[in-house]
């Protein structure tokens, strides 16, 4: 590990930054606590792709299915068997791993280029879907609703919008730490390196396939398990929203826009993102139809525009120049020669 | 009887199956020249119709007809975006062209949500209901102007590409942009008037859907999806295989739906292009 890392934990930002995130459940209105929940869900879920995504540089449009297995399957267990949901969500985060890990060797052992990767594990998630619509153990198109939380922490329930405030937190906060851990990490090392150049990085040693492998299933124990949060949180369980692979062009989106491969960006890409889309959703939702996301949409274009390498380098870039030069934790962003690979893939 | 079913399902998937190849020809196209994926093909095939049912509706106007006016409208449109949004970032990460074209996909769909609502909408062509009978199959019109409509367009698009200097230079440009324009190709050039071509194929296929296809704002990224699916089953830039792979998701469609029950044989496709890619990655006819 380098002290990178340690400079980053245990710096006072870093603390100052959790602390003041961790009162807002004590001032913020309940509609806005609300908004700030579900950005750190999806700041957790878009720090968690980011795994794969950025810094392995593999487009995995799988996530949707992990999501799935932590919200839909983890509780199709509780509802349906009467597995405590705290056991259920380890079923399904082991499950989700398992699956990460298979894809990433399915990926390996036919030699997929980026494309077709992004796309096989696009017809895996629309298969998923599928299977949910139509399994009625999961809940079918009706979709399932979780029992009353009463707030009894050993059957997974936080009770009321501050618990959950808190538990989503840790998750986001877990997975912003994994991937500093992982950028600092000989494990970061490999993937940016198997990112890069993947015939240059085996031979130099680094095993491909073990490697991407272990990406793929942290991510996918890590996505699963914010999946469960969200789940609980929400109650009722929409196949249409966790199931769909709709939910992975978003947390795609988020982490693209945000910054990849560094292991802010994805965060702050959410934490913008998600409030924005929410507010224009209040604000324009009742006005004309589609109105907001019109302008969501619009907003996205802009910003990749004006900003290509994401939002979180950007702002990096602006605070070194505000302090004068000062090592900051980040990864090199992806280079114009993986893109290249990517689109000849 | 279940012969005369099997044949029923064999002709209807390939008759679908011909226009999804036309509409992943389009995006084949783009690909070859540019690499770039567009995550709002499906949109700008959504828009195409949309316009077809706003000239039905103030002027009456066949979609069969109308295909006329929109073609250009789609052109111009496909080559405004490629100036406009794609060619700034052409040179940067794939997936921030996929993300500005996915923000794309919100831009269209919920613009024509604004401008259409959100109820489904038919546009009524006089081909809708007629029927052609041929011994046990029974076929309708539309899809069968659809197929020859799609062999004639992709005859047309083999014969430019390989006779025309036109379809020179983008094949030059699609094998080494560099070297092209070197050798005097204006790549700039190619390149918008190839996303300004394949965007407009697109009014084409929009036509040729339009007859007994309710049209919904947010049905276009579903369109993407089976058009990369097409795209990918047919090597991406392979144009024979492009058309295949239209045929073969068009089959497992209708196939799926009618002998696997329920919504598990919508499965189906995804199976089959799944098992394909896994043993023949570069596509149906793509040299491994």
């Amino acid at each position: 590990m380098r002290p990178n890392f340690y400079h980053v934990v245990f710096s006072p930002i870093w603390w100052i930054a959790i602390a003041a995130l961790a009162t807002l459940p004590l001032w913020l209105p309940s509609y806005y606590l609300h908004i700030a929940t579900l950005a750190l869900i999806y700041a957790g879920l878009a720090a968690a792709w980011n795994i794969v995504g950025g810094l392995t540089g593999q487009i995995s449009l799988a996530h949707s299915i992990f999501v799935g297995m932590g919200a839909v399957f983890a509780s199709a267990l509780l509802l349906q068997l009467g597995i405590n949901l705290w056991v259920a969500a380890g079923i399904a985060a082991v499950l989700s791993g398992a699956m990460g890990a298979a894809i990433a060797w399915i990926d390996h052992r036919f030699r997929l280029g980026h494309l077709s990767f992004a796309l096989i594990t696009l017809a895996f998630a629309e298969m998923a879907e599928l299977v949910v619509l139509g399994w009625d153990f999961l809940g079918g198109a009706s979709g399932q609703s979780l029992p009353r939380d009463e707030g009894r922490f050993l059957l997974f329930q936080f009770g009321g919008s501050h618990g959950y405030f808190w538990l989503v937190m840790a998750l986001a906060t877990l997975a912003l730490v994994v991937n500093l851990a992982i950028i600092n990490a000989p494990l970061g090392y490999f993937l940016r390196a198997i990112r890069d150049n993947e015939n240059a990085a085996q031979a130099l040693g680094v095993g491909l396939l073990r490697n991407k492998m272990i990406a793929m299933a942290i991510s996918a124990v890590l996505t699963s398990m914010i999946g469960t949060a969200y789940a609980r949180y929400s109650t009722f369980i929409d196949p249409h929203l966790f199931a769909s692979p709709v939910l992975t062009i978003e947390i795609v989106l988020f982490a693209t826009i945000g910054g990849l491969g560094t292991a802010f960006g994805p965060i702050v890409g959410a934490i913008l993102l998600v409030p924005l889309g929410e507010i224009l959703r209040g604000q324009l939702g009742g006005v004309l139809p589609g109105l907001h996301y019109f302008i969501y949409g619009t907003i996205v274009v802009v910003v990749i525009l004006a900003l290509p390498q994401g939002i979180g380098p950007a702002i990096a870039r602006m605070v070194r120049g505000f302090r004068g030069a000062k090592p900051v934790a980040k990864a090199a962003a992806p280079s114009a020669k993986t893109a290249a690979e990517a689109q000849g893939g | 009887m279940d012969t005369d079913i099997l044949l029923q399902a064999v002709v209807q998937g390939l008759l679908i199956g011909s226009t999804y190849g036309t509409v992943a020809l389009g995006l084949g196209l783009i690909y070859s020249v540019s690499g770039v994926v567009n995550f709002s093909h499906g949109d700008f095939l959504s828009l195409a119709m949309f316009i077809s049912y706003a000239l039905y509706a103030a002027f009456a106007l066949d979609p069969y007809a109308s295909v006329f006016i929109t073609f250009p409208v789609l052109a111009i449109a496909g080559g405004a975006v490629y100036w406009t949004l794609i060619r700034p970032v052409i040179s940067g990460h794939l997936l921030m062209i996929i993300q500005l074209t996915l923000g794309l996909n919100l831009i269209l769909q919920n613009g024509m949500l604004m401008v259409f609502g959100g109820q489904p909408l038919r546009v009524p062509s006089i081909m809708e209901t007629k029927l052609l009978i041929m011994g046990d199959v029974i076929m309708r019109w539309p899809l069968v102007i659809a197929f020859c409509a799609s062999i004639v367009l992709a005859g047309l698009l083999f014969l430019m590409l390989s006779r025309t200097d036109f379809g020179r230079s983008i094949r030059a440009v699609h094998q080494n942009p560099k070297a092209a324009a070197l050798m005097g190709v204006n790549v700039a050039r190619v390149r918008i008037l190839v996303f300004a071509l394949g965007i407009g194929l697109l009014a084409i296929a929009g036509a040729l859907l339009l007859p007994g296809t309710p049209l919904h704002p947010s049905m276009g990224l579903r369109y993407t999806v089976i058009t990369l699916l097409t795209l990918v089953l047919g090597g991406m830039t392979n144009f024979v295989g492009i058309l295949l792979g239209g045929l073969v998701i068009g089959l497992s469609e209708a196939i799926g739906t009618i002998y696997v029950s329920g919504i598990l044989g919508m499965i189906l496709p995804y199976l089959i292009l799944v098992l394909i890619l896994l043993f023949r990655p570069a596509g149906l006819l793509g040299k491994a």
